[in-house]
């Protein structure tokens, strides 16, 4: 048995010999003997740290909360992608692939505010001020603030304030839940003033807001939140890969199924004939003159 | 449609009028199949977990409840996969067991998502290919667990003894990738510190007494010193937790993928990223088909060579040659089936 490694790297993370996994610098048996926590283990992973208790309690519990979604894209991935039984793995890959600039967006929320921060303390403004700042030019150019609004938890997402309360509760306000909190106040206050209903901070823009104040890069962040989903993404796929129908389209079911061919809705051009060969060259010149073809171009 | 199809009956299309075809194309109706209103409407159904506008819950709890309740994400993977509240013990046994999956320096997880990072992309593309890595052979808790829970069952039905069993079991599979015993931990004592902090926490069960056994047989029927590895550990304590063999699979590979980000990261930091065309593969390093001269086209019908094989003798002689290929896929014989039919269950009742 072959021991090489599949490739060469210089790397800070880890080593690992016959002997002992080293991450960090610290023996992955030892740590786990010594009774640290997985979480502990993630602080050291991507901090090189051991954490203050607090800290430790922050990530259990916005990694706790932020497992299980139900449906949400991330799921709807996994559950599709095992109606054609593929290896477990592929259906929680899909639902990890799901996390991109709206799903789960969570480095493109810490990058935000790292931005914006950087701003402040450039441009000598107080973090009060960058936040209204923040707020106007995103909304000035209509584009979505990160980590407010949610699709489904129309009327606060449940898990999103507990998250900032927490975090306060347990003494690790900083810079980042300051901005944060600015910049729920200014894009709630400019709504209003707008006559545009309530929209609540998200599980991202209080759950990021804590991974970055326990110290978390944006992309680091963003995988404890995203990967983590994939927990229970594997739980929503092994569910209907042991107790639902593969494919999905089964007719003997009671319910229809999620790819019923009566759940297909048509809205594009109608059907019509093929060109022949002996008729296609006039037949695309037509096509292509009249323009028709591009209200349907995608 | 009816004129629509007589149009092209009359046009002719292709073959789809040949007297060969089973049925007559120019039937076939056009649009879309209307609703069904004698079933039930699609919904999505689920056991593990549902939302409303106010709340997430899952088995029953509500998730931002529990976190406030003092539990966290290990006690979530029991409520998520066994709708259930673990004791102390084994939330603390799975925290030992997901730090010790944390981290397995540049094994495949980790490679593929640098490979990925290379290519900039978001870190959640690089982060779900490894997910994909965690095959068979590596990370193969799905396979482990499955083959202990066939020979558990064998026993029972045999009349076997544990050992009998793990003896059995050892001689049908010794250098199966997925046997949990090789010679990977000789020298590094974490696999067994494992089973050892299970029996001090009292988590230690069938599985864990099972897979001792089968390091025993192992160690027996070996011609090369072997003993219990970290598939074998994990695999085994996963399942006195109550995990099912594919859930294990599942949280063991997602565990990893936490750690490929920090992969991600620092090959991004400090390699930056590949362009398509960059990569070379030096010469020496091949060794297909010597370099040779393209045939001009017109002379094709004299290089060409057919692909049909017309006899089943013929087939073998030309599978035979075509398996000298590597890379032809001819040499590999492989079973795609429903892997959820490894679990022995097929379907537990209609959704």
């Amino acid at each position: 048995m072959s021991r090489e490694p599949f490739f060469r790297r210089k790397t800070a993370i880890s080593y690992k010999t016959e002997e002992k996994t080293v991450m960090r610098g610290y023996d992955l048996s030892e740590l786990a003997e010594e009774g640290y926590s997985f979480c502990d283990a993630l602080f050291v992973l991507y901090q090189g740290r051991i954490p203050p208790e607090a800290e430790e309690k922050m990530l259990k519990y916005e990694m706790g909360v932020f497992l299980e979604h139900s449906m949400s894209p991330s799921a709807v991935a996994a559950i599709g992608v095992s109606a054609g039984r593929p290896n477990l793995p592929c259906a929680i890959a899909a639902a990890v692939s799901t996390f991109g600039g709206v799903h789960g967006p969570g480095a493109a929320h810490g990058y935000m505010l790292n931005k914006y921060l950087e701003r402040a303390q450039r441009e000598g403004k107080t973090v009060d001020e960058m936040a209204k700042i923040l707020v106007d030019e995103y909304m000035d150019a209509e584009t979505p603030v990160m980590g407010m609004g949610q699709p489904q938890h129309i009327d606060s997402d449940p898990r999103a304030e507990p998250i900032h309360v927490k975090q306060e509760e347990l003494k690790l306000e900083g810079v980042y839940l300051e901005f944060q909190r600015a910049v729920e106040k200014y894009f709630h206050a400019r709504r209003k003033q707008e006559g545009r209903s309530k929209v609540g901070v998200n599980v991202v823009g209080s759950g990021n807001t804590a991974l970055m104040e326990i110290g978390f890069s944006p992309n680091a962040g963003w995988c404890l939140g995203s990967v983590c989903r994939g927990y229970s993404c594997a739980a929503h796929a092994l569910f209907n890969m042991k107790k639902g129908r593969a494919w999905g389209a089964s007719r003997n079911e009671p319910m229809v199924q999620m790819i019923d061919l009566s759940m297909i809705k048509y809205v594009g051009p109608e059907d019509r004939v093929v060109p022949k060969q002996a008729e296609r060259q006039e037949y695309a010149r037509k096509q292509k003159e009249e323009g028709e073809y591009k209200k349907w171009a995608i | 449609m009816g004129d629509l199809n007589e149009t092209k009956k009359a046009r002719g299309v292709g073959n789809l009028d040949s007297p060969k075809m089973p049925f007559d194309y120019f039937q076939r109706e056009y649009g879309t199949v209307p609703r069904d209103t004698q079933r039930a409407p699609f919904q999505w159904v689920s056991e593990v977990a549902y939302k409303n506008v106010h709340r997430i819950v899952s088995r029953g709890y509500d998730t931002t409840e529990l976190m406030e309740e003092g539990y966290g994400i290990v006690d979530v993977l029991f409520v998520d996969y066994q709708a259930r509240i673990p004791l102390v013990e084994e939330e603390q046994m799975l925290n030992y067991v997901l730090i010790m999956a944390l981290e397995d320096g540049l094994s495949a997880p980790a490679a593929m998502s640098r490979i990925v990072a290379r290519t900039k992309t978001f870190l959640t593309q690089a982060a779900a290919a490894s997910i994909l890595a965690f095959g068979h052979a590596f990370g193969a808790y799905s396979a482990f667990g499955n083959r202990l829970e066939k020979y558990v069952k064998r026993a029972e039905k045999q009349g076997l003894s544990t050992a009998q069993a793990a003896e059995l079991l050892v001689k049908e599979n010794l250098n199966d990738e997925a046997l949990g015993v090789s010679n990977l931990m000789l020298k590094d004592p974490a696999a067994k510190r494992m089973f050892a902090r299970a029996e001090k926490l009292g988590v230690a069960g069938k599985y864990i007494a099972f897979t001792k056994e089968i390091v025993t047989a192992a160690q027996k029927q070996s011609p090369a010193p072997v003993d219990l590895d970290m598939l074998g550990a994990i695999g085994a304590t996963m399942m006195d937790l109550g995990f099912s063999a594919e859930a294990t699979w599942a949280i063991l590979a997602v565990t990893r993928a936490l750690s490929v980000g920090a992969h991600y990261i620092e090959e991004t930091e400090r390699n930056g990223y590949t362009r398509l065309g960059e990569a070379l593969t030096p010469k020496e390093d091949y060794d297909g088909p010597p370099d040779r001269p393209v045939p001009p086209l017109k002379d094709r019908a004299t290089f060409a060579q057919s692909g049909i094989c017309r006899t089943p003798a013929e087939w073998v002689r030309v599978r035979d040659e075509r398996k000298k290929l590597i890379g032809s896929g001819h040499g590999i014989v492989e079973e795609i089936h429903d892997p959820s039919k490894k679990s022995g269950i097929t379907k537990v009742g209609k959704l």
